[in-house]
Order: structure tokens, then C-alpha cells, then sequence
């Protein structure tokens, strides 16, 4: 069988846009993984999701779109207030989905409407906005933030503390902060110079 | 066995659907039965067959009374085509669609294959299933290098993905295409049905590709969609040239109707799926109409009874989708090194065939090929599914045979 767990090795010649659909892939597997699993192997599912989509959100927030925005033909400002307004609306399910944890009763139906709305954020992402991006970004920049996203997750925890209370807060808290930091430092260090 | 002509259906002035019920709920894409996905993919090649097939019937047809009779059904296939390719997700990607065409194309073929009476006919099928086979495995591999995603995820373990007959190897002469055509008089009735489904498969394969090549940027994928839509436009040519050119404008449209009563009679029998059920339900019912007057204007025009076209023992055994796992690992080992000459196969590369090998290739590698070396040079690897063990040829294994 292929190596259909192990994330795709990143190459030198991988750029920005490769990592996030690689993500986007990981973002997939690991929704599957959690919504056809039980005990302890959905909650840490879970939780490797939710470091996941902290990091890679943040990473998106903080590269993708600010870069779309600027580029002429891309549908500019309104496409890019959509995507956001989807994140908006993907992190109050995650909120909630958190502070419940994955016993609660409305876990399962949660978790399936938080996967349409990220899955169909990310096809939005990949079919509107990448493409620009690739069109119109020099290929050396794009693979320099490649760079600086992989290196802020590298030093991330690998997964969040196993503290029930951790559990309790809600994104922005914890293990889930940590990573955020990393990649919003990394990534606005190259970017301002 | 049941049989279609004994049906009624839903009257033809009941079938026009209004637009709520047009705008059908899409499958979910993580969730899908890849078999779902691939019966949808099936029906939807069908029925843009029925649409053109009745289109130039109509150009072709110079009695008014009966133009209108076929653009009042051909509106409702049309609306068919429309219900059924609409079941398909916005969020899957171009690739993702395309990877469930070649999975219809090797399970559906293999299984015609299988069941297909006559040994010619037969001889045809396997050939065609390697080649998409080896699609399968192509695009398996653009893929992974456009969308980091693995082809895993849509043929969910039931086909295997490596390497068939090579694609570079599938550029033959366009005379070597033409088959010998079945005799509409002694043919098994199954034969016809076998030879329209996969005809009109390939057919929509090719208008696919040929229309979505172009909207990708990144240049191998673009040059990968040019190069197989070239070789299914070759399939549709293959496929095609069995059907005997011979069958009146009247009996083509009776078998039509047939195939298609047969094909949404198959799938309701299997759909795991109990809403997509309920459309296959609905289009039988339709069908059923459609080929009662089908069956009239036969009577009316040219005299025949529609049992003389598709037999009097009803639907064949319905089409199913399954696994062929066993069978294509016993095609590769022994039909991989085969081409086409005239009517017939053979194994050596003869003169003809080389001569549109140099044409083509022109000394370079086509894209097909290209399209794996990049894939080994940016993963390490090139992408496989054997869940069955290692490539029966030996020469086709996987390089390191990590994969197995």
C-alpha cells in the first residue's frame, strides 16, 4: 500500500501554495480519521486537528490572504472578506466543538458541519485564490514563506497537552496559541525585512 | 428477468420537472461510495449519448410529426442528463472527477468484458481496459503533484492504480481502430446493450477531457488531459466501428431506450444509497415511456416488432459494480504487449504502428511519461494502489517494489 498516512515529504522545490494543499490533504485525512473513530483515538485525532487547523489558519490569515489582496484580477477584497468570514464561522464551530469535547452529545453532528465548512473553504481557496497567487507572486517568494511556515510548525508541540482542562478553553488557548504565535512570528519576520 | 416492453413507465406528459426539483442535493465527497460515484459517472455518459444519438436522428428525419416527438423526449433526457451529472459535488476538484471516469472506464469494462457472449466482441473490451487502466495510473500521479492528494481517496481500495498498457504504446494508426462490425441480425441482443454502454462511457470521457484539459494551468496537466483525450477519442472509434452500421435510424433508437431501461434497472438493484436510489427509480420509469414510443415509431415506420431488436427474454443480468481485480491482474500478464492491425490484434510493432509512433512522438517523450518522471523526481517514488501484491509484469514493477 502507498504511504497513505505519512505526510508528503516536503521537497526544496515546494512552495508555499504546495504546503497549504498539502495541509489541505492532512486537514482531510484527519476529518475522516475522527469522524470514524472512537475513545482515544478520536480524541487524539482531534486534538492533532485542531493544532492542524490553528496552524494552518493562522498561516493562511497571515500570508495567503493579505497577498491576495493586493493582486490585481483575483476578485480582491470581497473574495478575500469571504474566505475570512468562512474561517469566522469555522472557529465559532470549533469553539464550541472544543469546549464540549468530543463526548459531548453534539459532537457528531458538529463535526460533520465544521467538515463541510472547512472542506468547502479549502476547495474555495485552491480553485480561487492559489491560482493567482502562483500567477502572479515571484516563484521565489512563494517558496521563501514555504520556509517560514514550516519552520514555525516544526518547532510547535506535536501535539497539545493531554489536560482535560485544556479542553475547556477555547481556540485561542493552550497548545493551540503556542502554534499560532510560532507561525505569525515566522512568518511576519521575512515579510517585514 | 424483467422486461421493460411489458411497462408503461410514467406517462410522457407527467415528465418535465420544474426547477426545485431540477436542483438535486450533490453527493457528499467524503462520504461517497466510490461505486455511487462511478453508477452517477456511468448515467451521466448514457444520457448525453441519448441526447446527441436523438439529435441527429432528428437531422436526419424528415417527418415533422416525428421531430417533435423526439425533441419532446430528448428535452426530457436532457433534463435527465441534467439531474444526474448535477448529483456530482462542486467541491470536487477537475482531477477528482476525472479519477472517477477511469474508474468507471476499467470497472465497468471489465465487467462487459467478463459477460460479453461473443469472443470478438469480447476481444475488444480487453483490449480497451488495459489502456484506461494505465489512465488511471497517470492521473493517479498528476494528482498527487497538483492537489497533494492521493488517489486513494476517491477509488477507496476497490481498483487497483498501476501501470497498464502504456499510454505511450496506445498511439496507433487511426485505421487499425476500426473493428469489425457485430451482425444486427445473429448478434446476441446483449452484445448491442454491451456495445452502446461502453461506447457512450468513452464518448463522455472524451468530451470531458477535451473541454477540462485546458482550464488547469500547470503545463503537464494541461498536456496530460491533450494526450488522453486523444486516446479516447481513438476508444470512441474502437467502440464504435463494433456496432453494425446497418441498424436503421428506428431500431438505433429502440435499443437506446432499451440500454437505458437496462443500465437504471441495474442500479437501482445495487445503489447503497437510498436518495440516489430513488433518481435511478424515477429515470427507470421515465425510460420505460420513452421506450414505448420508441417501440411505436419502430412498428409505425419500419414494420418490426421491438423483439426483434432486443430479443423477447427481457433485461440481461443487471450491470454491476464490483471490483475486477483478479481478471485485470490476468489481462496484464498476458495481454499488455498487444496492439492492433487491421480488424485484428497482434503482438509485434508493425510497420504502421511505428509509423505513427515516429509521427507523434517525434523523438520526445510524451507527456504521459513525463508526467511520472516528475512525479519520481519530486516524491521520491511514483504513485501506486497494489493491494494485491506486486505488478504481475515483471518488467512494470514498482522501482524498489516498495509499493507492493
Amino acid at each position: 500500500m502507498p504511504d497513505t498516512d505519512a505526510p508528503t515529504t516536503p521537497g526544496p522545490e515546494e512552495d508555499v501554495v504546495d504546503l497549504l494543499l498539502a495541509q489541505h490533504a492532512q486537514i482531510e485525512q484527519l476529518f475522516l480519521l475522527v469522524i470514524g473513530s472512537t475513545g482515544d483515538t478520536r480524541r487524539d485525532a482531534f486534538d492533532d486537528l485542531v493544532k492542524l487547523l490553528a496552524a494552518h489558519e493562522t498561516a493562511e490569515e497571515e500570508v495567503v490572504h493579505p497577498l491576495a489582496r493586493t493582486l490585481p484580477g483575483g476578485g480582491g477584497d470581497a473574495m478575500v472578506d469571504e474566505r475570512l468570514d468562512e474561517e469566522r464561522q469555522a472557529k465559532e464551530t470549533l469553539q464550541t466543538l472544543i469546549a464540549g469535547g468530543v463526548d459531548a452529545d453534539g459532537f457528531d453532528t458538529g463535526i460533520i458541519l465544521l467538515r463541510d465548512a472547512v472542506l468547502l473553504h479549502a476547495r474555495h481557496e485552491e480553485r480561487y485564490e492559489f491560482p493567482h497567487l502562483r500567477q502572479r507572486v515571484p516563484a521565489d517568494r512563494l517558496r521563501s514563506l514555504a520556509t517560514a511556515v514550516r519552520a514555525a510548525e516544526a518547532t510547535a508541540p506535536t501535539r497539545p497537552h493531554p489536560s482535560a482542562q485544556s479542553a475547556k478553553g477555547n481556540l485561542a488557548a493552550g497548545p493551540a496559541l503556542a502554534v499560532i504565535d510560532r507561525v505569525r512570528d515566522a512568518i511576519r519576520k521575512p515579510s517585514e525585512s | 428477468m424483467f422486461n421493460p416492453l411489458d411497462h408503461k413507465g410514467v406517462p410522457l406528459d407527467g415528465q418535465i420537472r420544474n426547477w426545485r426539483e431540477l436542483n438535486v442535493e450533490p453527493i457528499d465527497p467524503e462520504a461517497v461510495d466510490p461505486y455511487t460515484r462511478c453508477r452517477i459517472i456511468t448515467m451521466n455518459g448514457i444520457e448525453v449519448e441519448a441526447i446527441n444519438f436523438q439529435h441527429q436522428f432528428a437531422r436526419n428525419c424528415p417527418d415533422q410529426e416525428v421531430r417533435r416527438q423526439l425533441a419532446y423526449v430528448r428535452y426530457v433526457e436532457s433534463q435527465q442528463q441534467r439531474v444526474v451529472n448535477w448529483l456530482l459535488p462542486g467541491v470536487a476538484s477537475v482531477l477528482e472527477t476525472t479519477l472517477g471516469y477511469e474508474q468507471v472506464a476499467v470497472d465497468l469494462t471489465a465487467w462487459v468484458a467478463r459477460h460479453e457472449p461473443d469472443p470478438y466482441l469480447k476481444q475488444a473490451y480487453e483490449f480497451g481496459v488495459l489502456e484506461d487502466f494505465d489512465h488511471l495510473y497517470r492521473y493517479a500521479n498528476l494528482y498527487e503533484m497538483v492537489e497533494r492528494r492521493k488517489a486513494e481517496k476517491i477509488v477507496n481500495g476497490l481498483t487497483e492504480v498501476m501501470p497498464g498498457r502504456p499510454t505511450t504504446q496506445e498511439h496507433r494508426h487511426p485505421f487499425d481502430e476500426v473493428r469489425t462490425p457485430y451482425d444486427r441480425n445473429s448478434v446476441d441482443p446483449r452484445s448491442k446493450l454491451h456495445a452502446l454502454t461502453i461506447l457512450s462511457a468513452e464518448q463522455q470521457v472524451m468530451f470531458y477531457y477535451m473541454n477540462v484539459g485546458p482550464q488547469y494551468m500547470e503545463p503537464i496537466a494541461r498536456q496530460l488531459y491533450q494526450e488522453i483525450s486523444l486516446i479516447e477519442q481513438e476508444h470512441v472509434t474502437h467502440y464504435e466501428s463494433l456496432l453494425d452500421p446497418g441498424e436503421n435510424w428506428w431500431e438505433r433508437l429502440l435499443t437506446h431506450e432499451y440500454n437505458e431501461c437496462w443500465l437504471y434497472y441495474s442500479f437501482l438493484q445495487q445503489e447503497s444509497d437510498p436518495r440516489i436510489k430513488a433518481v435511478w427509480e424515477l429515470h427507470l420509469q421515465m425510460e420505460l415511456a420513452h421506450l414505448q414510443q420508441a417501440a411505436d415509431l419502430l412498428r409505425q415506420h419500419d414494420g418490426r416488432e421491438p423483439e426483434e431488436i432486443v430479443g423477447t427474454a427481457g433485461l440481461p443480468e443487471p450491470l454491476t459494480f464490483e471490483p475486477n481485480k483478479d481478471y485485470l491482474r490476468h489481462l496484464l500478464a498476458t495481454q499488455m504487449d498487444v496492439t492492433k492491425l487491421g480488424e485484428g490484434y497482434v503482438r509485434e510493432a508493425h510497420e504502421r504502428f511505428e509509423w505513427m509512433q515516429e509521427q507523434l512522438h517525434d523523438g520526445q517523450k510524451p507527456p504521459s511519461e513525463q508526467v511520472i518522471d516528475m512525479h519520481r523526481e519530486r516524491f521520491g517514488d511514483e504513485y501506486r494502489i497494489e493491494t494485491e501484491g506486486p505488478h504481475p509484469v515483471d518488467t512494470l514493477r514498482a522501482q524498489g517494489g516498495s509499493h507492493a
